[in-house]
């Protein structure tokens, strides 16, 4: 009886004023709308597939676009070499404090990359589950490992059907150095995406797209404390956490939150068929970039006007990134707003020459010289 | 699955009582039903209970009961309309009572001049309330107040003076006892009175240029004065009628009754207020009419009339009227600060469609639709000059014109189209345009109607009317949205009003709710007539009359179909589908040069919004629950222009798929070798040259010319 689901939900909304529906966050304070990411310089040649961007302690950049990982060095960043190529597509990267390169293999597991080893080694199950949708990795000060597996359902180039199917089976995986007696922390997550260590190595940090959520977790000596939730309703939905260089964090959202999408999220009817007869690319869902295929869903705000497409229009894709401080509370962003150029921001890191951000929806690492604190 | 022409036709007729609700709320008449209902119901509670009530008898002596009272509520309701209250209105009566007692036993004055000066008293009384409220721009509430006490105590000293004269004195006049007990044709005088006094009342209230005063001043003093209305005049007439209208109440006690005591018409102000707002006058102000204040006067005296005859005490009666008093105030106020907001909520009604299934679109398929990018080059006419040219066309001298938002029409002239003038300004929204043999430019206006701009500029009206459908709710009469036009050999202008629910603003509302609410109209010139052709129409928009003059081509955009009316021939008068199957919304079609037709989808068809137009109540919740900017739309953005044949095959396309130059492209216009292109929204006008046409061609010769296929 589907009208009385929507009577039901409508009734809940009203008695359970914050439950599940929050409403999507205006846009303000330190999250002012801006240009300020249009005004981003790209760094070398387009990198479809662009995912994740790590600084190392020599001060070169590693970057992972579809199956390859590149290593950025040279004044500006313009000297690309290739560390590493893969069967999946390389996603979440990290530097272990001993020098290795940390890589999450869609389809495969964690991969660590020794400079003096040939092969790669590997951790490609947790719980007796393979690892097929790691999407972020990092380690704290002490060696030790956190990744999480975005869905244990779908591989990580499915992500819409795992928010439109409204799936919640993420997981927080740790290990030792030698990616050794891997464990799972936590299981059941709504996407889990970005993971970070905190610069003091005394908290790690998780973010949940589909939750929109930002958490804390202590550290123990033999696994994590209860969470702590930092931002509970994000105005997007959050990707990657890498710290910057003053122990602070680069937050990158991939989407904005649409009301238009909350919608379909509540319509099952409709949610259903589309993800049943139509291509991912053209469904009302997220979108690293759009714009660019007359099948895709349109808003009526979007239409342009006198040849302009409105900057606050409701935006099919959206480039931001959020700075944080060290206790979470956003200080700056960078916006790339509806007819900007730079969208879907899965990453970001501080180098010596400026921040680097990947913009994956634009298939454009970008270095942003200004001031972003 | 696609519509044929039956199910076509089926679903035009479909009932949705949603609708209906939404429409009959929109409606001044429907706004009394409640307590007309509850008065129904009241007089059918009591028939039931009491025994004898529904007999003619006992409705003949309620009615001679309720008369006085009815006049009372009467003149209550008038100055409530006025915005102001009239509290004195029971010791109006109970003064006039007794100076029409005084005028008749002790001056003896003969009967026609006691009815003369017993007005005359209630006049001046009124007048008295009309100064003070009116020229000294006192609060009516006090004043009101004020004379009441004033004159109730006036009426207590005069009582105890007279009382013992007026039980001693008598006349002996038939005139006067006919008053008091008289009928006409079985209904009693007093009642057959009152309604005659609601009748002119009636007429001059909602007829009268005084009576739009009234209401204007009670909706808005301010706004009113502004308007030139004489307020001060109006509110002491308002007075001076209430005090009349209360004195020809006291004259049909006086004469049924024959005595005055303290009592009399105590508390009657309460009683007619209380009527007169339960039956829909608002208090406010600016709202109401006679009958919601009689409906209000019936209910009240139904109700206290019935609970005395069922024994219950007088005070309890009060204080169920005093319930009633604050329950209707408090619907009162939430209703009319909510109504708009109410109607708001159920107006849109969205419907099932089931499209045909999209062409692919697939970029460099053999498909006639595959994609291209051969308009994102075009040469750009006008840029940041035009604000959304609708519709384009060349007129003989080869000059450009486009309509615009702004209610121009802007004509481009010279060789590269660099010199812009306002040909002439219409208002309104200018949509699609069309030269008549005359080359007088014809223009749809959204808003206005059809209007017509002569060689020398000047604008002129061919019609702003149709003939209303009789069993609308909504009046359909005036042209809402007139979209497009064309015209047929004989010089009939067919034109398209593309919606008879929203307004420019508020069309794709109309695309949303996927209803038959267009539809096709003719002016004739010849009888300066224009007729609804085709009533109930899924969003006609592009109108198109064929080569051979016999037909008369439509475009559905919310169905995303092309049909063809039939005019002349041996199917005159027939609907039929010409193209079934489009990857867009059709906008404007015109004529090519080689004897084809160009066509101008406003918007591709998304998957998305396929699957919305199959579920009407995602889009209904959608409306109530996303705010508008975000509601899902027709891909607007991405404009293609269409080539197809008389038999309806599309042949070649024209495409800028990424809307960089051409988004929301409404319109095409083949001249002299060159297509130029209008667009809804967009910043200029565009031109692209065509390979392999007749470079001689113009729409003004085919049309009226040399190059006319109209075959006779």
């Amino acid at each position: 009886m589907a009208m009385f689901d929507h009577l039901l939900r409508d009734i809940r909304s009203v008695v359970f004023r914050d439950g599940a529906q929050n409403a999507i966050p205006p846009l303000d304070g330190a999250l002012s709308p801006n240009d300020r990411l249009d005004s981003a310089v790209p760094i070398g040649d387009a990198l479809p597939g662009l995912d994740d961007v790590v600084v190392a302690r020599d001060g070169s950049v590693y970057v992972s676009a579809r199956t390859k990982v590149f290593k950025l060095t040279g004044n500006g960043l313009a000297t690309r070499t290739l560390v590493a190529e893969f069967d999946g597509d390389a996603g979440g990267l990290a530097i272990h404090p001993d020098g290795r390169l940390l890589v999450c293999v869609a389809g495969r597991g964690l991969a660590a990359i020794d400079p003096a080893r040939v092969e790669p080694r590997w951790l490609d199950k947790a719980d007796g589950h393979v690892l097929t949708g790691l999407l972020s990795v990092t380690a704290a000060p002490d060696g030790r490992i956190f990744a999480v597996e975005g869905s244990t359902g779908r591989a990580p180039e499915q992500w819409r059907h795992d928010l439109m199917e409204k799936r919640s089976d993420g997981r927080l995986i740790a290990c030792g150095a030698a990616l050794d007696d891997a464990q799972v922390l936590l299981r059941d997550l709504p996407y889990p995406y970005g993971v970070a260590v905190s610069a003091d190595g005394n908290s790690l940090w998780l973010t949940e797209s589909w939750a929109h959520r930002l958490s804390r977790f202590a550290l123990t000596s033999n696994g994590i404390a209860p969470r702590e939730v930092i931002a509970g309703n994000l105005a997007g939905y959050p990707a990657r956490l890498h710290l910057d260089a003053h122990g602070g964090f680069f937050l990158g959202l991939f989407a904005r939150r649409t009301h238009l999408i909350e919608f379909v999220l509540k319509e099952d009817d409709f949610r259903k068929e589309m993800i049943a007869t139509m291509a991912p690319d053209y469904w009302i869902a997220p979108a690293f970039a759009g714009g660019g295929d007359c099948l895709e869903p349109m808003q009526i705000g979007s239409v342009k006007a006198l040849g302009i497409q409105k900057p606050w229009a409701p935006p099919r894709s959206y480039g931001l990134l959020v700075h944080l401080d060290g206790e979470g509370e956003a200080t700056d962003s960078l916006h790339s707003r509806a007819g900007g150029r730079f969208h879907g921001v899965t990453a970001a890191c501080d180098s010596q020459y400026g921040v680097v951000i990947a913009a994956r929806g634009a298939g454009r690492l970008l270095l942003y010289t200004g001031d972003l604190r | 699955m696609s519509i044929t022409t039956d199910n076509f036709a089926a679903s035009v007729r479909r009932f949705s009582p949603r609708l209906l609700l939404s429409e009959l709320l929109l409606k001044q008449w429907f706004e009394p039903v409640i307590p007309f209902t509850v008065m129904i119901g009241l007089w059918l509670y009591f028939a039931l209970t009491i025994p004898n009530y529904a007999s003619v008898q006992n409705t003949v002596s309620l009615l001679r009961l309720f008369a006085e009272f009815g006049f009372v509520a009467l003149a209550m309701g008038f100055c409530l309309i006025s915005g102001g209250i009239d509290l004195s209105v029971g010791a109006i009566f109970a003064l006039c009572n007794f100076s029409a007692l005084f005028f008749l036993l002790v001056l003896e004055w003969p009967v026609g001049l006691v009815i003369a000066a017993t007005l005359a008293v209630g006049a001046v009384l009124g007048a008295i309330n009309g100064f003070l409220i009116g020229y000294l721009k006192t609060r009516p509430f006090l004043t009101t107040l004020v004379t009441l006490i004033i004159l109730r105590a006036s009426v207590n000293l005069l009582n105890t003076g007279y009382a013992q004269m007026f039980a001693t004195n008598s006349v002996d006049s038939e005139a006067w006892d006919y008053f008091g007990g008289g009928s006409v044709f079985g209904i009693p005088i007093n009642a057959a009175t009152l309604f005659v006094v609601l009748l002119v009342c009636h007429i001059f209230l909602s007829r009268s240029r005084y009576g739009w005063h009234l209401t204007a001043i009670g909706a808005s003093r301010k706004a009113a004065r502004h308007a030139g209305i004489r307020v001060r005049l109006m509110l002491f007439a308002t007075y001076v009628l209430s005090g009349t209208l209360c004195a020809a109440s006291g004259i049909f006690y006086a004469a049924r009754q024959a005595s005055t005591d303290s009592t009399t018409g105590v508390g009657w102000e309460f009683q007619a207020l209380t009527a007169v707002v339960l039956g829909g006058v608002s208090l406010a102000g600016g709202k109401g009419t006679v009958w919601r204040a009689m409906i209000g006067a019936l209910i009240i005296f139904l109700l206290t009339n019935g609970l005395v005859r069922m024994g219950i005490p007088g005070y309890v009666t009060s204080a169920v009227t005093g319930m009633i008093l604050l329950a209707a105030v408090g619907i009162d106020v939430k209703w009319s600060k909510n109504r708009g907001k109410a109607i708001q909520k159920i107006y849109v009604n969205p419907a099932f469609v089931a499209l045909a299934p999209a062409p692919a679109l697939q970029r460099g398929s053999a498909s006639p639709f595959a994609q291209n990018d051969r308009l994102i080059h075009a040469q750009a006419i006008g840029l940041d000059q035009v604000e959304g040219p609708e519709d384009v066309i060349l007129d003989r001298q080869g000059r450009l014109y486009g309509s615009t938002r702004d209610g121009n029409v802007i004509r481009f002239s010279g060789p590269n189209f660099e010199a812009r003038e306002v040909f002439a300004h219409i208002g309104g929204r200018p949509l699609g345009m069309q030269f008549d043999r005359d080359e007088n430019l014809i223009v749809a206006v959204a808003g206005m109607g059809v209007y017509g701009v002569a060689l020398n500029g000047g604008v002129f009206k061919v019609t702003d009317e149709t003939n209303r459908t009789w069993y609308k709710l909504n009046d359909d009469s005036r042209l809402r949205m007139a979209d497009d036009l064309d015209i047929a050999p004989d010089g009939k202008i067919y034109f398209s009003d593309c919606t008879t629910r929203y307004e420019m603003t508020t069309n794709t509302l109309d695309i949303l709710e996927a209803r038959p609410n267009g539809r096709l109209v003719c002016y004739d010139p010849a009888t300066k007539t224009t007729r609804t052709v085709i009533n109930h129409f899924y969003f006609p928009n592009g109108v198109c009359v064929s080569h051979d003059g016999k037909s008369v081509l439509i475009a559905s955009t919310s169905l995303c179909k092309v049909f063809r009316y039939w005019i002349d021939g041996p199917n005159k008068g027939r609907t039929e589908v010409l193209i079934d199957e489009l990857p867009g919304n059709p906008d404007n079609i015109n004529r090519a040069s080689d004897g084809t037709y160009w066509l101008a989808l406003v918007g591709i068809r998304t998957p998305t919004f396929d699957l919305a137009s199959r579920k009407p109540g995602f889009r209904l919740r959608m409306v109530k629950q996303v705010p508008a900017d975000e509601w899902l739309a027709p891909g607007l953005n991405h404009g293609c222009v269409l080539k197809f044949n008389e038999a309806g095959e599309a042949l070649e396309s024209w495409w800028d798929p990424t809307g960089t130059s051409h988004s929301t492209l409404t319109s095409m216009r083949e001249h002299k070798g060159y297509l130029y292109l209008g667009g809804l929204e967009n910043n200029r006008i565009g031109r692209i040259k065509l390979d392999g046409v007749d470079e001689n061609w113009s729409g003004y010769d085919a049309y009226w010319g040399a190059n006319s296929r109209v075959t006779r």
